[in-house]
């Protein structure tokens, strides 16, 4: 694992992070972040289990961010 | 028998998302928004999808072709055994990385990294990864709920 991020930022001034490191391709950025909204402000299932799958998944994959 | 398409045993990932239509378009806008892009190369993408099917062993996605690429049965047969020598530079590139994420991504080295962003420059290397998560994405749905294809 990297300690130092391996794409630059794509928004100027900013440090690289998840959203300025996707801003590389704003269209598929613009559309991820419409798709996970759908997944977290919809559907059947409680944001209570959404979250704890979100927290067990980051575990599983052992994501600390 | 697919799990929630039990009246149609040839069901597809897109029927299974239909259950839920709008999340079914937003999933359809985001895949189809990195091919749109142009910032890989159609045939690099297919290679890297086709590895990933392979490397989970998901025929469903596996017997998925994209028309517009023409692979040759030993290319194939290559990325069903994940041999990647015979593969030009910039795939051999995504490849590894496409080995990389579903089971080993801490594995993945600053070095591997850097060898796909020399070939497909910042935003190119964002978009391949984004469509390599999508590829595992849509191998994990595809096997958890049993889909055809």
């Amino acid at each position: 694992m990297s300690t130092e991020p391996r794409v630059a930022s794509a928004v100027a001034g900013q440090p690289a992070s998840f959203p300025t490191v996707l801003a590389h391709t704003p269209d598929t950025t613009g559309k991820f972040f419409d798709l996970y909204a759908e997944f977290w402000q919809r559907g059947v299932a409680s944001l209570t289990v959404k979250e704890m799958t979100r927290m067990r998944n980051a575990r599983v994959t052992d994501c600390a961010f | 028998m697919t799990w929630l398409t039990a009246d149609r045993e040839d069901a597809s990932l897109d029927d299974l998302l239909a259950h839920r239509p709008e999340l079914q378009v937003k999933y359809r806008a985001f895949y189809g928004s990195i091919r749109e892009a142009g910032l890989v190369p159609p045939r690099l993408l297919e290679i890297c999808r086709l590895r990933m099917a392979a490397i989970h062993d998901c025929e469903a996605e596996w017997s998925q072709r994209d028309a517009e690429v023409e692979l040759t049965e030993a290319e194939l047969a290559a990325l069903r055994r994940g041999e990647l020598k015979g593969f030009a530079p910039a795939e051999q590139a995504a490849l590894v990385v496409t080995e990389r994420l579903p089971y080993q991504h801490h594995e993945l080295t600053d070095a591997e990294v850097a060898s796909l962003k020399f070939r497909l420059g910042d935003a190119g290397c964002v978009s391949l990864i984004n469509a390599l998560v999508l590829f595992d994405v849509n191998c994990r749905l595809k096997l958890a709920f049993d889909l055809k294809q």
